[in-house]
């Protein structure tokens, strides 16, 4: 901008600067109300009305008033040890089942991205668990990890372990825990190594070979060229996969069914349990929230991360 | 160009790590097919005999008269096929908008797109699930649509997408005289052919695997989908290895045979030069 | 800052009136966009309102739970359809897993069914609690017949449900497996122990031939209600310590491999018929509810466990024989329908004397039990020919697996949630006593 310009030039520039910022609006809004409404009638409208009911007491039926409590939902979340456990539980679960998934996933990408034979076929392989119904993988898991019958304890035993583990049922939390989450590695591992391969798609093949003339080891190559090329795929691998643990339901509900004796129970079958058992919407409204905002949390953490990785 | 040394000890390696973790991968779907062969008694016979000697076709023949299997199948695949497109085409709209055009309100909206991934399903379902049946939607197939079809992650995953595509290609068009219309049917679709590839995988598979939604919301059995159908199975039937196995094998099929055929064009895809800018 | 707190709360319950009325199909301006299944209701209701035998059209649609593996839905609908050419019935298979919950989903969202089966006590108490279910102590019903099943699922002079099923358990034994182990057949006066001691004798085999003697299903009322059998306490008292010997004896036939391990049970979702069905147990304590569904996959082929009986339910020493535990399963109208006549009348057939003898013809034991329904159900095609297992067909005291309560089912969450501590050994005996005088003492408050 020059500043000689004459008072009446730079107003109507104003001006059209302005009709063009609407039109601009405008359009960019055309763009994202076809997905918007649908999310916003059949999402938002129903999230704002969870949050209310976090702060009311309802039992879900009609016939009945609604109280609002204030946050008295909340006093009674620290009250309860449940709810404690299966905080612990969740968090525990996705500490554990997202940095292994994680690695697992980028280095089934990193190998398959070379030019191999039959790459294809290897990807598919991998990838197999994740297209593969929960219904029905749930049930060859508790098949395999049967503690009386199954093929796995039948090996372990044929191998001379001794005490065999008991798998989903077994008393000591690691094992019941470790069962669910061996799963969910294997459940997922191919979903995130596609997000890695096409991350590893995007990375500037001279930089390889700036490095390899500088003669870097491939583990040099790893470390200095490809983590860093692949920053931003990792933001969305950790985002996705913490969210994914954090909401975990039907894979506890189908192998350890929150047993034994509630030992693996999780934050998303407290919120069904006490929705749907001891009909108090507001109640577990309440632990969504807390939910909500655990993940809330994470997910801002990311998102500064990134934010500040580009600049 | 990578070199192309012959066979040295790194690419053995290589391999025998491949077939070993493919090989995990794949077994339980081999005890699967190989059970569902089975009559129950020998399904967890030890030593297992991997290939049957006395295979039991008859297990994937009881399975239809058992339950309304193909009814299942076709509501799952009519489900699946209008949501796949739904999402493929608003998803990739609104993420345009997000990744390349500056508007009042865009880090605000996406930010409530970024919070709908966080929030579970769980958490609204009920609330959702009277607006539904005030709408006159319960029981319907169509609920199952506008559950799912609207999903942010197909936003956020294409969004992610587009913003490796350099803002330089965009403005060299407009430049041109296109409108950003024409930009994103003409350079941004044909450049995110990977990622929309990518994104119909995901969503016809979650759509297909999807139980907590059926199971909410449908509930006469002309309208159940695959999922919930193999849970009610498995739940009457369960002593029933072998049929269970025949059953979840069944379910796999369509979902294998969509992903095999888009695969070739996927990994197409993503190896053509539509990422590197 | 307040202000602003204030406001959105404001909106938020605003919001959620809207969908409350929506759900309610209030008399919005939406209403004309609703689909026909709204519509139809809303227009039929003022004519099939006063006369439910009319001729115009009426489709009753009614919740109940696996169709498939229940005999007896189809002849009543049958039998009332064929009196009632207006009508048509439709069944909803909620199924059995989830009944109650998915029930009362729908009932919170409207759904629109008519008449719902009830499967259990806690799920009546919280049908009730949420005011779903209509009133059927105003509809002229004799309570006499119902063996007093009415008078225990009262509430403040009013009941809501009325009984079709009421179930008592007994214990199901597979003859050939007693002749291979030269065992004589279990009578109808059996103590505990000695059904204790029997199943141990029954035990044999490794592997893919292991015979169990006796088999304990998941549920939390398989094993543990042996201990209420004595009427000295029940489960809604707040007071668990009496269950500690029963729990004993069950842990104990579980480590020397007696029953299957509940855990092995639970991991695989095993159902009970199967392990009957498969000739893998000698006795089994179940409701009377098996006996239809015995019967017929014993004639399709399926169990092939063919040569079978029943006796009495095992009871504590010095209680009577034919002291046992009973379920009632009821049918109710939906409090929210538009054909409650309709509705209600179909109630009155499933729960009156015309439904039993068509309950009672599918070998299933009706609310209303006759000796003329208990000979029919004993000379049903099918059910075992020995005086003993005729016998076992009534009782002389029967306790309900879960009183009516008010927390019925919160109180019920903790004690199943104590059993599968127990049952797997992540809790000793007494710690899980221990949890459950806590948390229902909690509950009670």
């Amino acid at each position: 901008m020059q500043t000689t310009q004459r008072p009446a030039v730079s107003e109507a520039v104003a001006k059209s600067r302005k009709k063009r910022e609407l039109i601009k609006n405008v359009v960019a809004y055309s763009f994202i109300a076809p997905n918007f409404v649908g999310f916003a009638v059949f999402t938002l409208v129903p999230m704002v009305m969870a949050v209310a009911l976090a702060f009311l007491s309802w039992d879900g039926s009609t016939n009945n008033p609604i109280t609002f409590v204030g946050i008295q939902n909340f006093i009674d979340l620290f009250q309860d040890a449940k709810f404690r456990q299966a905080l612990i539980n969740t968090v525990a679960y996705a500490v554990i089942t997202v940095p292994l998934t994680m690695a697992a996933s980028l280095g089934l990408a990193i190998l398959l991205n070379q030019q191999i034979r039959a790459r294809n076929f290897f990807r598919t392989m991998m990838f197999f668990p994740y297209v593969a119904s929960m219904v029905a993988v749930t049930a060859v898991w508790n098949m395999l990890f049967n503690p009386a019958m199954g093929p796995v304890n039948m090996i372990l035993s044929g191998l001379g372990v001794e005490n065999l583990p008991r798998w989903s049922v077994d008393n000591n939390w690691f094992i019941c825990m470790g069962t669910v989450i061996l799963f969910s590695i294997w459940k997922f591992m191919g979903y995130y190594m596609i997000i890695y391969l096409a991350g590893l798609q995007g990375v500037n093949p001279d930089l390889y070979e700036a490095a390899a003339l500088d003669g870097a080891s491939p583990w040099q190559r790893f470390w200095y060229v490809t983590l860093p090329q692949l920053r931003p795929t990792t933001f969305f691998v950790t985002v996705m996969l913490t969210i994914q643990c954090f909401k975990v339901y039907d894979i506890f509900l189908m192998i350890t069914n929150f047993g034994p004796g509630g030992k693996t129970r999780v934050l998303v079958g407290n919120i069904y349990e006490a929705a749907f058992t001891s009909r108090k919407f507001g109640y577990s409204s309440a632990i969504a929230m807390v939910l909500f905002v655990l993940v809330l949390i994470v997910t801002l953490v990311q998102f500064r991360g990134e934010k500040s990785m580009n600049e | 160009m990578k070199e192309k040394s012959g066979i040295t000890g790194g690419r053995i390696a290589v391999y025998v790590i491949l077939i070993l973790l493919s090989v995990l991968t794949i077994i339980p779907f081999a005890w699967m097919l190989s059970a569902s062969l089975k009559l129950n008694k020998d399904v967890f016979a030890w030593p297992m005999e991997w290939i049957p000697s006395n295979p039991q076709w008859a297990n994937y023949i009881n399975i239809w008269t058992k339950i309304p299997l193909l009814k299942y199948i076709g509501n799952t695949a009519i489900l699946t096929v209008v949501v796949t497109l739904l999402q493929l085409l608003t998803s990739s709209f609104a993420a345009y908008a997000f990744a390349k055009l500056r508007f009042w309100g865009r880090n605000l909206l996406f930010l409530g797109y970024i919070a709908t991934i966080a929030m579970p399903w769980q958490v609204y379902m009920v609330p959702q699930f009277m607006m539904m049946s005030g709408m006159g939607l319960n029981d319907k197939l169509i609920a199952m649509v506008c559950l799912q079809a609207f999903s942010a992650f197909g936003v956020f995953l294409m969004k992610q997408f587009y913003d490796g595509i350099p803002d330089e290609l965009c403005e060299a068009a407009r430049i041109d005289g296109l409108s950003e219309y024409g930009i994103w049917a003409k350079i941004m679709l044909p450049l995110s052919k990977p990622s929309l590839a990518t994104l119909t995988i995901f969503t016809f598979v979650n759509t297909w695997n999807d139980f907590l939604g059926p199971l909410l919301y449908l509930h006469t059995d002309s309208k159940k989908t695959l999922q919930l159908g193999l849970r009610m199975f498995i739940g009457q039937y369960s002593a029933e290895y072998g049929l269970i196995m025949a059953a979840s094998v069944v379910a796999l099929i369509p979902v294998l045979i969509v992903f095999l055929a888009l695969q070739k064009y996927f990994v197409q895809g993503i190896a053509s030069s539509g990422l590197k800018g | 800052m307040k202000k602003l707190m204030k406001k959105a709360m404001a909106l938020m319950l605003a919001l959620l009136m809207v969908a409350g009325l929506a759900a309610c199909g209030g008399p919005s301006g939406e209403e004309s966009k609703a689909p026909e299944a709204t519509k139809t209701t809303e227009s039929k209701a003022p004519e099939g309102g006063n006369e439910p035998a009319g001729d115009e059209e009426v489709t009753l649609k009614w919740a109940v739970w696996d169709i498939n593996l229940t005999t007896y839905y189809q002849p009543l609908i049958d039998a009332y359809v064929a009196d009632h050419p207006n009508v048509k019935i439709e069944m909803v298979d909620l199924g059995s897993a989830d009944y109650q919950n998915a029930l009362i989903t729908q009932l919170t969202g409207n759904a629109d069914l008519d008449v719902v089966c009830v499967k259990d006590i806690p799920g009546y108490a919280n049908l009730v609690k949420g005011g779903y279910l209509a009133d059927l102590s105003g509809e002229g019903i004799d309570s006499a017949p119902y063996g007093g099943t009415i008078e225990q699922i009262t509430v403040d002079g009013k009941f809501y449900a009325l009984p079709f099923r009421s179930d008592h358990w007994v214990i199901y034994y597979n003859k050939d497996l007693f002749d291979k182990a030269g065992v004589d057949y279990p009578t109808n006066d059996m103590t505990v122990a000695q059904y204790d001691e029997l199943a141990r004798k029954l035990t044999s085999g490794t592997g893919a031939d292991k015979v169990y003697g006796s088999h304990f299903h998941t549920w939390r009322s398989a094993p543990s209600l042996f201990a209420v059998l004595d009427g000295k306490n029940t489960v809604v008292d707040g007071n668990y310590d009496f269950m500690k010997s029963t729990y004993e004896w069950v842990l104990a036939e579980q480590n020397d491999g007696i029953c299957q391990d509940y855990g092995t049970l639970k991991a695989t979702n095993t159902h009970y018929s199967g392990v009957f069905f498969n000739n893998q147990v000698a006795m089994m304590n179940m409701g009377s509810w098996f006996i239809p569904t015995q019967i017929e996959k014993v004639k399709s082929g399926e169990s092939q466990a063919t040569n079978w009986g029943i006796v009495k339910y095992p009871h504590p020493e010095g209680v009577a024989a034919g002291t046992t535990l009973g379920t009632i399963t009821s049918v109710a109208v939906n409090e929210a329908t538009a054909k409650k006549d309709a509705a209600m009348d179909f109630v009155k057939f499933v729960g009156g004397e015309k439904g039993a003898e068509i309950i009672a013809k599918t070998g299933t034991f009706p609310a209303i039990k006759s000796g003329a329904v208990l000979d029919e159900l004993a000379k049903m095609d099918g059910f075992p020919t020995d005086e003993n297992s005729k016998e076992a067909l009534s009782t002389t005291q029967v306790y309900l697996e879960m009183p009516m309560h008010d927390k019925a089912a919160d109180i019920e969450g903790v004690l199943n949630e104590a059993h599968d501590g127990i049952m797997t050994g992540a809790m000793t005996i007494d710690e899980g006593i221990q949890k459950m005088n806590d948390e229902v003492g909690a509950l009670l408050g």
